[in-house]
């Protein structure tokens, strides 16, 4: 079953704060963070199937997988003094790998790769109480060619019929964006006015727009990172946004967003 | 779908591969990172990074690295965790 699906922002400095970073704006993406915490308690799910792009941490250029399925029994990730250890779904794993390549995905697994923070950002504060095992799904969106916004969303239409099939409570959560642009000359001047235009399409529930749009045109507008909803969003198909919160940064858009199921 | 050449975040180049895993290791690799800023030299011949890749690293300058075919987000991340060691940056952890 298919019984909630959410996106979270996963910018590093949510959780560990330098100064340059306001802290009444991370307060109220934290707050944000709670309500989905809150609602995944409400939902009594029994996974998090959570959708990540990895920051070239699991995977560097000696293997780059498009789309790739964590099947081992747990997985683990540092970031400084912060260590994460979350056991793994393998039974919902499994069945997302193989059914995935029954439908034509060629998907990538990994029993071992490293966790990068783009999965347990987001993990650290929506957690519920007692925690819940995760699936860690894989999209490459920081290194070229990277799958199309289509072939992504396309994979999330095929990830939701999988999982609506299974008897476990899936939660589908999606990591990433919205506009950044780290390690450019645009790191200090997001495209935020692009994010505000998608957030009220995916609030009219036209979020299958989102596959249309192309990977260079993420590109420019700092949302390579989007591929991630867009798996999501062709879980929910036509389902309303309720954006929780958008709170633009000096450098990042962070969102976080529930779909109505 | 156009095939353009991304502004921001562009293919790899086969020439760079040493100089990127040379900034992966240290965006990931502690122990990498404490050689580095023990004797950079002697790091960086460990991967076997050429003289002119070699001297991008140690000068730090973002443009000359990525004309030279780095990936952005390496550099970005890369420098972040050499400033981090140097100057240990005072954060709020949540």
């Amino acid at each position: 079953m298919l019984v909630g699906a959410f996106a979270c922002a996963h910018t590093p400095q949510l959780l560990a704060r330098p100064g340059t970073e306001d802290r009444d704006l991370v307060l109220r993406v934290h707050a944000a963070f709670a309500r989905v915490k809150r609602r995944l308690e409400a939902l009594r799910a029994d996974a998090i199937a959570i959708v990540a792009g990895d920051h070239v941490e699991a995977f560097f250029l000696d293997s780059v997988p498009a789309l790739a399925v964590y099947v081992g029994a747990e997985c683990a990730g540092t970031f400084g003094h912060y260590r994460y250890r979350f056991p793994i779904h393998e039974p919902l794993a499994r069945a997302i790998v193989e059914q995935g390549v029954e439908r034509g995905f060629d998907l990538c697994y990994t029993q071992s790769a490293p966790l990068d923070y783009a999965f347990y950002v987001p993990l650290h504060f929506t957690m519920p109480e007692p925690a819940l095992p995760i699936v860690p799904l894989h999209v490459n969106v920081y290194l070229p060619p990277q799958p199309t916004p289509r072939r992504c969303f396309e994979w999330g239409a095929a990830l939701g019929a999988i999982v609506r099939a299974r008897s476990e409570r899936v939660v589908l959560m999606c990591s990433g964006g919205m506009s950044h642009f780290p390690g450019t000359d645009r790191y200090a001047s997001p495209e935020f006015e692009y994010d505000r235009r998608l957030l009220d399409t995916l609030r009219e529930g036209r979020g299958r727009e989102l596959a249309a749009v192309t990977g260079e045109e993420l590109d420019k507008m700092g949302n390579i990172e989007l591929r991630t909803w867009a798996v999501v969003l062709g879980a929910v198909g036509d389902a309303k946004a309720d954006v929780y919160c958008y709170e633009p940064s000096w450098h990042h858009g962070n969102a976080v967003v529930e779909w109505a199921l | 779908m156009s095939a353009a050449e991304p502004l921001h975040y562009r293919f790899p180049p086969a020439s760079a591969y040493r100089l990127n895993r040379c900034l992966f290791a240290l965006k990931s690799d502690d122990d990498f990172r404490a050689r580095f800023l023990q004797d950079a030299r002697a790091a960086m011949r460990e991967l076997g990074l050429g003289d002119d890749d070699a001297a991008a690293v140690l000068r730090g300058d973002r443009d000359t690295l990525l004309a030279r075919g780095a990936h952005p987000y390496l550099v970005f991340m890369a420098d972040l965790r050499l400033r981090m060691a140097r100057e240990p940056v005072t954060f709020e952890y949540f």
